[in-house]
Parts: structure tokens; sequence; C-alpha cells
């Protein structure tokens, strides 16, 4: 892969005497998908807001493409996109609207029909989204995020509280992104999302980083250490029936 | 284009048709305040019926009836039709149902040796209603005057015209209505951002919005023009109903500076809205402040009642709240006929009311 897009050093974060953030360092390649796993509060989402120039940086550096988080922070929101909360927008605005507005806050004008295709939620485009189901919220704040075509996306547990299906059509989506050349930056709480999407993914606990390497490596660790799993493991599981049965509809 | 204002322009662009097709919002802004409009309209209509008085006629002659009648048909007066004698009269003046009587004694008009009618009739008031009997006395000193040069042919060697100097004389409905701006201008500019931006918080967009290279100062432009041409919008309706034949406002200065000076105001007051409403974090905390701010300049800047009415001391003080040049101001060039360049006090207060409110809503912006 090419060079690295994103150096994190040393950084640290800490609210009164929490540290919410211990100097964790760590790199990403241009074109990777990486994932932060990790229980909740282990420090996932601020390090995040902290890249995202959405926080102020304790201590320690982060270094995207070139360009220092702390110092230019104007110059990285050009060149990165977040995806937000599906309930970031606006009631009564129809989404081409939403997209014309978030492109403006670029300064840009923006090809609204083919951004709304690449998420197929063309036939919605005159709706509000409070119109929308869950994975089609989803999906939405995904174009909404795109509409600069940043270099680096970042993607904060994308698909808690979806169902089966929307949670695939998600992937599907990331992996488009992955072969536009998009890096990808996500945290997750389902390990199975974290081995079908990332390259390779560090764990957080406590607000360090105890393990950083692709899944696969992870996983003949600890076969390595000699692991066995308590359950016999079946050809396929409960997710798979549903799936099957249900059909993998896309929209919705 | 430049790209900062093409941000601006597509951002208020879109808030404003967001406006459109929000009922809730619409009803606040246009027809809340065209409901004030009629009833306060109403108030100032029945101005002309100033007295309540008792009338007993004691005569019999053919001039005194004449004058009862003219009397009854005079706008100035209500005439109490329950009083029939002086005793009545009196017990009615100290509960205060009629401010005074008028007594025409036995024998008023009827014709003398002199060949034509004479009497003097006399005016009954209770000390409390001593400004009340005065006008009685003065109004029918004039309609006695007329009678008198009519019957008598001479020539008066003095005697005094009055003309009006302001063919526009300011009606209490004039104070209504430019007081009924103000409260459009403060639903609008207040009342509105103190509940979105916060609900906007509490959905995430600003913070959508915060990750975006977007300027705190191209969201603060952006959301004022959205707002002057919505307030623009309503307060038009509320002047052209004030302007129908229901209730006969009348606009005599230039509508151009009206718009521009009404712009001004908005830009002012909405500074208030998005300094409250972009601090808070929630709701919760919004609400009250915006009532702290918003209700000495509902009661006090001459929204509901005028300021003329006030006590000294309180004109004085209620002078320097950011609303009141504002309504003076309108009121000014709508009524009075005034230009921007008459009018430098009410825009320079407002313009320092305007630096202090946006020079603290830029610090204590959050959108988080």
């Amino acid at each position: 892969m090419a060079g690295t897009i994103l150096e994190v050093k040393n950084l640290q974060k800490s609210y009164g005497d929490k540290k919410a953030v211990n100097g964790i360092s760590f790199q990403v390649k241009k074109g990777e998908t990486f994932g932060i796993l990790g229980p909740n509060g282990a420090g996932k989402t601020t390090t995040l807001e902290m890249i995202e120039t959405l926080r102020p940086i304790d201590g320690g550096s982060v270094v995207l493409d070139g360009v220092n988080v702390a110092d230019e922070p104007q110059k990285i929101r050009y060149m990165i996109g977040v995806q937000t909360q599906s309930t970031a927008f606006m009631d009564k605005v129809k989404l081409t609207e939403l997209l014309e507005q978030q492109a403006a806050a670029y300064g840009e004008k923006t090809d609204v029909k083919q951004l709304l295709a690449d998420v197929n939620l063309t036939e919605k485009a005159d709706s509000y989204v409070e119109d929308l189901s869950g994975g089609q919220k989803q999906r939405f704040s995904i174009a909404a995020a795109l509409v600069h075509k940043p270099k680096v996306f970042f993607l904060d547990e994308p698909t808690t509280g979806l169902d089966p299906q929307a949670r695939r059509r998600l992937w599907e989506l990331v992996q488009q992104l992955q072969k536009r050349d998009v890096t990808v930056i996500l945290t997750t709480h389902y390990m199975e999302e974290a081995e079908e999407l990332c390259d390779r993914v560090a764990i957080m606990d406590e607000g360090k980083i105890v393990a950083l390497d692709s899944p696969k490596n992870l996983i003949r660790q600890l076969l390595g250490r000699g692991f066995k799993k308590q359950r016999r493991v079946e050809q396929a599981d409960l997710e798979d029936v549903f799936i099957d049965i249900t059909g993998k509809k896309l929209g919705n | 284009m430049p790209k900062w204002l093409f941000t601006i322009l597509v951002f208020a662009k879109i808030s404003i048709r967001r406006y459109f097709r929000d009922k809730l919002a619409i009803f606040f802004t246009v027809l809340f305040p065209l409901i004030f409009l009629v009833v306060f309209g109403s108030f100032s209509k029945n101005n002309d019926v100033s007295f309540h008085i008792g009338l007993i006629n004691q005569s019999h002659s053919q001039f005194a009836q004449k004058f009862v009648s003219d009397t009854k048909s005079n706008k100035m007066f209500k005439i109490d039709p329950q009083v029939s004698n002086l005793s009545e009269a009196k017990s009615k003046m100290s509960r205060g149902e009629i401010d005074a009587t008028l007594v025409l004694p036995p024998g008023f008009g009827e014709i003398k040796d002199n060949s034509y009618p004479s009497g003097q009739a006399v005016i009954y008031y209770d000390e409390n209603s001593i400004p009340a009997a005065q006008t009685l006395k003065s109004v029918l000193q004039g309609q006695f005057e007329a009678i008198n040069t009519s019957l008598v042919k001479v020539q008066m060697p003095f005697n005094v015209v009055s003309k009006s100097t302001n063919t526009q004389g300011l009606s209490k409905l004039d104070y209504t209505v430019s007081g009924l701006i103000g409260f459009s201008i403060i639903g609008l500019g207040i009342f509105g951002p103190v509940n979105y931006f916060p609900l906007m918080k509490r959905q995430g967009v600003l913070r959508r919005l915060h990750i975006t290279p977007l300027r705190v100062w191209q969201f603060f432009v952006s959301s004022v023009l959205s707002n002057a041409v919505i307030g623009l919008f309503s307060i038009g309706i509320m002047i052209a109903v004030a302007s129908s034949p229901l209730f006969h406002f009348k606009i005599v200065g230039n509508y151009l500076e009206l718009a521009v000076f009404i712009v001004f105001g908005i830009l002012t007051i909405f500074g208030i809205g998005l300094a409250i409403g972009g601090w808070a974090k929630n709701e919760n905390q919004a609400a009250p402040l915006a009532n702290i701010v918003v209700f000495p300049m509902l009661f006090l800047s001459g929204t509901f009642f005028p300021r003329y009415a006030m006590p000294e001391w309180l004109q004085h003080v209620t002078t320097f709240l950011p609303l009141t040049p504002i309504i003076d101001g309108i009121r000014m060039i709508a009524t009075e006929g005034k230009h921007l360049t008459d009018i430098g006090p009410q825009i320079g207060l407002t313009a320092l009311w305007a630096i202090v409110i946006y020079a603290i809503a830029f610090r204590v912006f959050r959108w988080e």
C-alpha cells in the first residue's frame, strides 16, 4: 500500500483526573480500513473526536496527510468526512436540499443525484429525513458526509441499532468506499463487523491500545496461545438463518 | 460569487424554505401577532366615547329638547339613561359609574323679553372627576358659543382659531401597530432561536456543521438573513391587515426606509436569541434566561402599552432597553413620516446594542 495518511503519536485527553485517552500511538495507511474496538468508555469516541478537530488535544500529536490537526483544523475539515448521528438533520428539509446545504458548508456545489444513487436513495430525493427508515437514515448520513469527496472517512459505531439487512447494506457501502481508495476509520462493538471490513484493528481498553494488528493475525496469535472455543463451531449461525429466510433485500 | 457568500446564501435559502413548510412557526410569527392586533386594535377604536354622563332636563322648552337630542348624538358623551334626578346622579357619581351630570334647570331655553332663548346649564361633578367635568364644561361652552353666535350677530374683536400642524396626528392605533411590530420582532428573533438552537444541538445538527469548514460568522449571517426575510414577510402581513378598512392604519413614511429600519431591528433583536440559544446546552437553560430578557422589553418598551403613559422616571429607564429605540424608530418612520436621517438617536442606540449583543453572542456560542 501507499504511504501513511494518518499518524497519531502519544495522544492524550483527560477529563478531570480521568485519563480518557492515555498516550496512544498508531498509523493508518492510505486506502486502508482501520477499526478501533473496545468496550464502552474505552476512549474510542474521544480519540476520533480529537482527530476530527471537535475536541482540543491535551497532549501528543495527530498529523493527517501532512497537516497537523492542532495547528490547522480548518484545513483538516476539508479533508475529512464524518458520518454523524442519523438524527443530525433538520426536519422539513428535503434530502436534496440537505445535501445541497452540506456541500455549501464546504463552499461547493455537488452532484446530488449521484450521491443519492450511491446510497440507493434516488426515489427518496424529495422526502424528509424524518420519513426515512433507520437504515435509510444511516445511509443518508453517509451520503451527506461524502459531499466534498473526503480523503479520510470516519464512522462512529455505524451499525448500532440496525437490523441485519440494513447492517449488511451498510457494509457494502463501506466496501465501495474502499474500492474508491478512501481511507476509512471506524469504531464498532461488533466483532464480525470488524472482521468483515477492517484491514487492521486497534483494541482499546481504559484509554490505551492493548492490541493492534489485522483481524486474522490477532486470531492466529490467540490460537497460537492455545486458545480453544468452548462451544462447538457450527458452519452457520442464527444470523445466517435469518438472512436466508428474510432475504437480503436492499432498501426499505 | 465568492465561496463564503455562496455558503451563506444556500443556508439562508434552505432555512427560509423550511420556515414556509412549518405550520407551527407560521402560526406563531404571522397569526399570533395578528390576534393581538385585532384585540388591541379594537380597544383603540373605541377611543371616541370618553365620558359617561347623566343628563337631567327639568325644562320643557323646545330649545332644551333639541339640546338634549344634540348632546345624545355627540360621540364625546355616553348618556346614562337611568339617571332621572339629582340624588340618583350623585350616588352614581360617587360610585364612579358616571363622570359628571348635566342639569338643564326649569325655564332653560325659554324665550324671554329679548326674543331669543337663554338659560344656564349646570354641571355637577365628583371630586374624583375634576378633569372630566372641566372637559365637559369646555365642550359645552364651545357648543353654546356656536349657538350664541347664530342667535346674536356680533363681531368679536378677538378670536382664536386652532390649526393642526401635524396632519397625521398620532392615534392610539399608531402606537399599537408599531408596538406589535416590536412584539413580532421579539417573537421571531428571540423565542424562535431560543427554541430551535438547543433542539439542533440535541439532534446533533450543529455538531455535523461543526465538522465542516463552516464558520460561526457565516452561520450567524445566514441565520440573520433568513430571519430578516421571514420577519419582513410576517410584519408585511400585519401592516397589510392593519391598513385594511378594518383598522385604517396608514403608513405615511417611506416604505423602503421603514423596511431598512425594521431589518436593522430584526438583526439586533435576533442577536439576543442567537446569544441565548447559541450559549444554552439545552432547552432548560435557554427558556428561563430568555424570559428574564424578554419580559422587561415586552412590557416596558412600548409593545403593548405606550411608554408615554408611564411615570416619567420609568420612561427614562426604559429608553435604554434594546427594543425601545426600535419601536420608536418604526413609529416615527411609519406614522410620523420621518426619514432615517431624522432618527439618528434611535439608530445610534440600536447600533450600540447590536455591537454589544453580537460581541456576546460570538463569545458564548457553542456548537454542542
